[in-house]
């Protein structure tokens, strides 16, 4: 009976109980969006430095780390790189030599990390293909073919065709001169690859350099394999070298990500705090309205805690009844803008330069939903306790005389 | 025996301020069966007695013993249940929740009795019957004339098989009509269930159909007269 009475008073002032159920809605629509579009700025600009430029796993010499130097190569490097893609763990393996150097156009120069790459193999793990915006992946040009990120070429004043001079030093300390052609320009979230890196093929710089060790290995993990999985099979196998997941490699990827899901929280207790305001207020209105038939049911002998849930239970289920439409509104808007991605173009200059790519993917993964709505609802709950609170202070005698 | 028994009874609203006695003095038994009228001018303490009967507020000094049991010493809690075992209310107005229907509500009082269905049920349609408003068993207070409203609340307040109904002008919203209809079946139900009512009022139709009438001017009772 006490949930007859709850229910049927939800649609006894239709306006008051559309602006509780409007307000969860809209707060759970809305927290859903937030997270949605951070999600899409900051997990997918994470994760395209994450699939393009760090991979999950990279091995060095445990020396290059602090010294970047020719000499500090990964014994046996070739040898591993093969061994690992037999991995069922892993997706990818892919091997790189790795020189510090300048690169020259004839209008500027600029200093450069000029790595070198396994065509295919560099493909299947970065992707690296995908991020040519212009021109080719290496191919067309017959001698020295070089990726540049469009930073770089802006900077360098070159285009696809363009030739470049790349020097830098062999193990010996002896500089070497080369002259590289543009075959492609690749455009990424990347600052790293946009603005400070040079792509050239193994087999190009290796031959300038005379020495084809390699000096980094990435490796692209199976999805849901954990990271540790390979990097423990890695140090079991070959002892000896460094090997880091993402996390190592990028320690501020990992800040970001822990600022994010703290920001996270701000915005979800802000929607909170508003949506509890919001309850407190309508609801205690409903109180104050019924306060004569409150008094009359605790004179009649309604027990205090039946008085308490029977207000209680009115919010919770308008928070029941707009939960699905909230959410059925957040899922729409997410379902569309996560296909169809949103278009920052207009604004994308200053955002590119931050790193950030001009089509955003905002998503939310299905838990989510579930935390938006039992949270939307607990504070709900939140808001209801106050004015229930309110009406089992009232003393049967003077709510029957209140005006 | 008495069912109620209120001693020396003592009311003083604002005592810190401007110190008003609604009640002085007064005794008054009330015994099973009895169809009781509270009368006097306004402002006389008809309605503070009939609280402080009911065991919804407290005298400032004073006993109250309903069947053997002093309420005036009981704490809130204990109160709001011995107020559902024990007496039925009807009041001026406000008596019915109006998302229930005419029947849902004089089952509710039942319900929080924690009485099974079938008695509800039964009972509920016996007293709808009585009351003559059977065939509004399906519809909302806000659908009935205010005379019929007082006669749910009557049934509401008989169907907790209550030990007396207080009743505090139960008829000062209601036309002649209306009136004399709802104390023809207070009346009747005293003679065919013997239920005990004690109501106030300052209508001299309903003065007219009373057994016992209790006078109070001031906070006094000034003349206790049975007919
Ligand atoms: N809550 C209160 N605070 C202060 N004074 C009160 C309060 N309730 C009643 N009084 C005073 O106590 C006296 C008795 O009031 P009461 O309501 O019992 O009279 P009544 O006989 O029921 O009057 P009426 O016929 O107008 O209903 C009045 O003088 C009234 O002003
Ligand atoms: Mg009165």
């Amino acid at each position: 009976m006490l949930i007859k009475i709850a229910w049927r008073n939800i649609w006894r002032s239709k306006g008051r109980s559309m602006v509780v159920m409007g307000s969860i809605i809209v707060g759970i629509w809305a927290l859903i969006s937030a997270v949605g579009f951070m999600n899409g700025f900051m997990v997918g600009y994470m994760a395209d430095i994450i699939n393009h430029d760090i991979s999950n796993i990279q091995i060095h010499n445990p020396e290059f780390k602090s010294d970047q130097e020719v000499k500090y190569v990964i014994p046996d490097g070739k040898k591993k790189v093969n061994e690992i893609r037999k991995w069922t763990e892993v997706e990818g393996a892919t091997s790189r030599i790795i020189v510090s150097g300048m690169i020259a156009s004839a209008r500027k120069g600029s200093a450069v990390q000029i790595r070198g790459v396994d065509k295919s193999n560099e493909a299947k793990v970065t992707e690296l293909d995908s991020l040519v915006n212009e021109g080719t992946y290496f191919d067309g040009i017959k001698r020295n073919p070089i990726l540049l990120g469009k930073k770089l070429a802006e900077e360098l004043k070159v285009k696809v065709k363009s030739k470049v001079i790349l020097t830098f030093m062999d193990e010996s300390g002896t500089p070497i001169s080369a002259r590289f052609r543009v075959a492609g320009i690749i455009n990424t979230s990347s600052v790293n690859l946009n603005e400070m890196t040079a792509f050239v093929l193994n087999e190009d710089i290796g031959r300038l350099l005379g020495s084809y060790e390699i000096h980094e290995i990435a490796i692209l993990t199976m999805p849901r394999i954990e990271e540790e999985v390979v990097l423990n099979k890695y140090n079991d196998l070959f002892k000896g070298d460094l090997v880091e997941t993402w996390t190592q490699v990028a320690p501020e990827l990992e800040l970001l990500n822990e600022m994010y899901g703290s920001m996270m929280y701000v915005l979800v207790f802000i929607v909170m705090m508003a949506l509890v305001f919001g309850i407190v207020n309508t609801m205690l209105m409903a109180v104050l309205e019924r306060i004569r038939e409150l008094g009359m049911l605790m004179a009649v002998g309604m027990t205090r805690i039946k008085v308490f849930l029977m207000v209680l239970l009115e919010t919770i289920f308008l928070g029941i009844l707009g939960s699905p439409i909230g959410l059925f509104f957040g899922w729409l808007m997410m379902y569309y803008y996560t296909t169809n991605g949103i278009d920052l173009s207009a604004y994308s200059e200053g955002l590119e330069s931050f790193g950030y790519s001009s089509i955003l993917y905002p998503y939310v993964d299905s838990s989510t939903y579930l935390i938006v709505t039992v949270s939307v609802i607990i504070t709900a709950f939140i808001g209801a306790v106050y004015p229930a609170w309110k009406a089992i202070k009232l003393k049967p005698v003077e709510a029957l005389h209140a005006i | 025996m008495s069912i109620i028994k209120a001693e020396n009874i003592n009311k003083t609203y604002n005592e810190n301020t401007i110190p008003v006695h609604a009640l002085n003095h007064v005794n008054l038994e009330i015994d099973r069966g009895e169809f009781t009228a509270i009368v006097g001018p306004s402002g006389c303490g008809k309605t503070t007695l009939l609280n402080i009967l009911g065991g919804l507020d407290q005298p400032t000094t004073g006993k109250v013993t309903i069947s053997d049991t002093e309420i005036t010493s009981m704490k809130d809690s204990e109160l709001i249940d011995f107020r559902l075992k024990n007496i039925g209310f009807v009041f001026q107005a406000y008596n019915l929740i109006p998302v229930l229907t005419t029947a849902e509500n004089v089952e509710f009082i039942m319900l929080l009795q924690k009485r099974p269905k079938e008695e509800r049920d039964q009972r509920g349609m016996e007293l709808l019957r009585e009351m003559g408003i059977e065939e509004k068993a399906r519809q909302r207070p806000s659908q009935l004339s205010g005379g019929q409203q007082q006669r749910v609340a009557v049934a509401r307040a008989l169907a907790s098989k209550p030990q007396f109904v207080l009743a505090d002008e139960p008829t000062a919203n209601l036309d002649s009509t209306s009136t004399t209809q709802l104390l023809d079946i207070m009346a009747k139900m005293n003679e065919e269930e013997g239920a005990t009512f004690v109501f106030s009022t300052h209508d001299q139709r309903v003065i007219d159909k009373a057994r016992r009438v209790v006078t109070l001017e001031d906070g006094k009772i000034v003349s206790d007269e049975k007919r």
